[in-house]
C-alpha cells in the first residue's frame, strides 16, 4: 500500500504547486473535455505536448506519472483483443485464415489508450501538486454558486476533506491490526481458503469498530467546538487568484475552443 | 536459548524519497527467564525493536536470533508460525484486536490458528480467563460489552493462550487506572516467576521498572545506549538525569537524602527499608 500513486500529494515547490486550487480544477476540467474532442492526431499531439510540459513544470518525475498510468496496461491488452476481433475496416495487415487484423483496430485502441493516459496524467498532476485540504477548499468555492439549487457545497467539501484526512489513518490502523492478528497466528498470505476468510474477518471487524469509534469521537469533538454546517463560516485560509492563474485558465480554455474550432471548420 | 540482536538496522520507507532509520546498528542480548524493561523516549525505536522478535518486521540489515530461529533481511525465519507461537507479542492497546462474538471464541482464536483442537482451545480459554482474573461467567459474553480494562485483559489472555515462552509487551498498562495497572504488572511477574517465562516490556513508567523488572535496556534515537540491571540503573543518577525520566518516589527521596550527605546503602529500593535505614542512621549520627 506504500507505493499507491493515484491521489497522493507530493510536497514539492513548483509553479503548479503554488497555483490556486480553483484555477487548477478548472484547468483540469477544460483539458479533460478537450481530450474527448475527436480532433485526430493533431489534437493529441497538442494535448500530449501540453501535459508533458506541465509535468516538467511541476517538478514531478515522469516515472512517477508513468507509475500511475501503468495499471492501465492490462486494459490495453484487453481492448486490443476486443478491437481486433470486432473492427474490420481499414487496411488489412495480417490474415491467417478467418483471423484478420485491420489497421483501424490498432489505431482505435491506440486512441483510447492515449486518451486514458492523458486523463490519468492530468488528474495525477492535480492531486500530486495540491494539498488535499486546498483541493476541498477549491471544490467548495466552485460549488458555492450551485447552493441556490440546493447543493450543500460546504457539507460536500467537509465530507471529502474528512474522507481524505482519514485514508492514511485507516491504512495505518489496518497495518497495525494485521500485525496484531499475525501475532495470533493469522497467515494473511498463505493458508487454506476458510482460514483466509477467518483471517480477513479478524481484520475487518476491528477495523470497522475503530472507524465507527473514530467517527463518533470526531463528531463529538466538532460539536464541542461549536461546528454547525448550516451557519455562515469565515475562513482562515483565503484563496486568491493571481494573474498567472487566470492566464492558465485562459490558455486551457483556448486549447479547448481551438480544438472545437478545428473540427467544426 | 537466547535472544540476540546483531548489528540490526531497520529503515522504514527504504525505497522512497522519505526513508527513516528507526534502528541503527543495534547489538543487544536479552537474558532468558528475566523480566527486561525497554525504555526510551517516544520515537526512540522501542516498538520497532520488539516487532523484530516475532518477525513482524524484518531487519534492513543485520540479524535477530531467537533460539534457533534466525531472522535476516533476505529470509524470514524458516518456520514463521513456530516462531510466532514461541514469541507472544502484545501490542499497545491490544483491545483493538478483539473481533469474535464471544470472549471464549476470541481467546481460543490464537491457539486454533496454531493447530490446537477446538475442545483443547476452549479449555485453554477458560484457564487463561481465570489467569487474568475474570470468572467463567464471562465466557459467553461479547468482548465489546466490557470496560476498557477488561477488554485489555481478554486481549492479553488471547496471547497467553498461545503459551509463548517469550512474552513481549508494548506498553501494556497505558491508559489503565493505577489499580488495574498494578494487577496487570502482578500478573506478568507471576508469569515470569511461576511459569518461568521471559518477559520483555516496553514502558514509560519508572515505578514499574523499579518494582517489577530485573534488567533495563535504554534506547535513544534508534541506538541502544545502556544495558544494565534495574538496581544499577536506579543508582546511575547521571544517566537518569540525561534521560529526563520521572524518578520513582523512593529513588527521588533516596537521592535527596544522599545529596544532603546522609549515607544510604545504595542497595535499598524500597520505602520501608529506606525508613528503617534512616532510623539506624539517625540513631548513630
Amino acid at each position: 500500500m506504500g507505493d499507491m500513486v493515484l491521489g497522493r500529494y507530493l510536497p514539492l515547490d513548483s509553479i503548479l504547486h503554488r497555483m490556486d486550487p480553483r484555477a487548477k480544477i478548472i484547468c483540469m476540467l477544460f483539458l479533460l473535455i478537450a481530450i474527448f474532442i475527436p480532433a485526430g492526431y493533431l489534437g493529441y499531439v497538442i494535448l500530449g505536448g501540453l501535459v508533458i510540459s506541465l509535468i516538467l513544470l511541476s517538478k514531478l518525475k515522469i516515472t512517477y506519472i508513468l507509475k500511475a498510468v501503468k495499471p492501465m496496461m492490462f486494459m490495453l491488452v484487453f481492448l486490443l483483443i476486443i478491437n481486433i476481433l470486432v473492427i474490420k475496416s481499414g487496411n488489412l495487415l495480417l490474415s491467417l485464415g478467418w483471423f484478420e487484423v485491420y489497421d483501424d483496430a490498432i489505431f482505435q485502441t491506440l486512441f483510447i489508450v492515449v486518451r486514458l493516459a492523458l486523463m490519468i496524467s492530468i488528474t495525477t498532476l492535480l492531486t500530486a501538486t495540491t494539498k488535499p485540504l486546498d483541493l476541498t477548499l477549491g471544490i467548495e468555492d466552485l460549488l458555492t454558486p450551485f447552493k441556490r439549487i440546493g447543493v450543500p457545497a460546504h457539507i460536500i467539501a467537509m465530507m471529502i476533506s474528512i474522507a481524505l484526512r482519514f485514508i492514511p489513518t485507516l491504512i495505518e490502523e489496518t497495518q497495525r491490526i494485521m500485525k496484531a492478528q499475525a501475532s495470533r497466528g493469522v497467515d494473511f498470505e498463505e493458508g487454506k481458503f476458510t482460514e483466509k476468510i477467518r483471517g480477513i474477518l479478524s481484520l475487518i471487524v476491528p477495523l470497522f469498530i475503530s472507524a465507527f469509534q473514530r467517527a463518533e469521537d470526531l463528531a463529538y469533538a466538532m460539536e464541542a467546538r461549536g461546528y454547525a454546517p448550516d451557519e455562515e463560516r469565515t475562513r482562515y485560509k483565503q484563496l486568491k487568484l493571481t494573474g498567472m492563474d487566470i492566464m492558465s485558465m485562459l490558455l486551457c480554455f483556448a486549447v479547448l475552443i481551438g480544438l472545437i474550432g478545428y473540427i467544426v471548420l | 536459548m537466547s535472544i540476540e540482536f546483531k548489528a540490526l538496522t531497520h529503515t522504514y520507507n527504504e525505497k522512497t524519497p522519505f526513508p527513516y532509520v528507526a534502528l541503527h546498528d543495534v547489538d543487544l542480548e536479552i537474558k532468558e527467564g528475566i523480566f527486561t524493561a525497554i525504555i526510551g523516549e517516544t520515537g526512540s525505536g522501542k516498538s520497532t525493536l520488539v516487532q523484530h522478535l516475532n518477525a513482524l518486521l524484518t531487519p534492513t540489515s543485520g540479524k535477530v536470533i531467537v533460539d534457533d530461529f534466525i531472522i535476516t533481511s533476505e529470509k524470514k525465519a524458516k518456520d514463521l508460525k513456530k516462531l510466532r507461537k514461541k514469541v507472544g507479542l502484545v501490542f499497545q492497546f491490544p483491545e483493538y484486536q478483539l473481533f469474535e462474538e464471544t470472549i471464549e471464541k476470541d481467546i481460543a482464536f490464537g491457539p486454533k490458528n496454531f493447530g490446537v483442537e477446538e475442545e483443547a482451545a476452549k479449555k485453554k480459554a477458560r484457564e487463561m480467563l481465570a489467569l487474568v482474573g475474570l470468572d467463567d461467567s464471562y465466557l459467553n459474553r461479547s468482548p465489546f460489552d466490557l470496560s476498557g480494562g477488561q477488554k485489555r485483559r481478554i486481549a492479553i489472555a488471547g496471547i497467553l493462550a498461545l503459551d509463548p515462552d517469550i512474552l513481549v509487551l508494548d506498553e501494556p498498562t497505558a491508559g489503565l487506572d493505577p489499580q488495574g495497572a498494578k494487577e496487570m504488572m502482578q500478573l506478568f511477574t507471576k508469569l515470569n516467576k511461576e511459569f518461568n517465562k521471559t518477559i520483555i516490556m516496553v514502558t514509560h513508567d519508572m515505578e514499574h521498572v523499579l518494582h517489577y523488572c530485573e534488567d533495563v535496556v535504554v534506547l535513544k534515537k534508534g541506538k541502544v545506549v545502556h544495558t544494565c540491571s534495574a538496581n544499577e540503573f536506579f543508582n546511575n543518577y547521571d544517566l537518569l538525569e540525561q534521560l529526563h525520566v520521572a524518578l520513582p518516589k523512593v529513588i527521588e527521596f533516596k537521592k535527596m537524602l544522599q545529596d544532603k550527605g546522609i549515607k544510604i546503602n545504595p542497595e535499598i529500593f524500597d520505602m520501608h527499608e529506606l525508613a528503617l535505614e534512616l532510623k539506624e542512621e539517625l540513631k548513630h549520627g
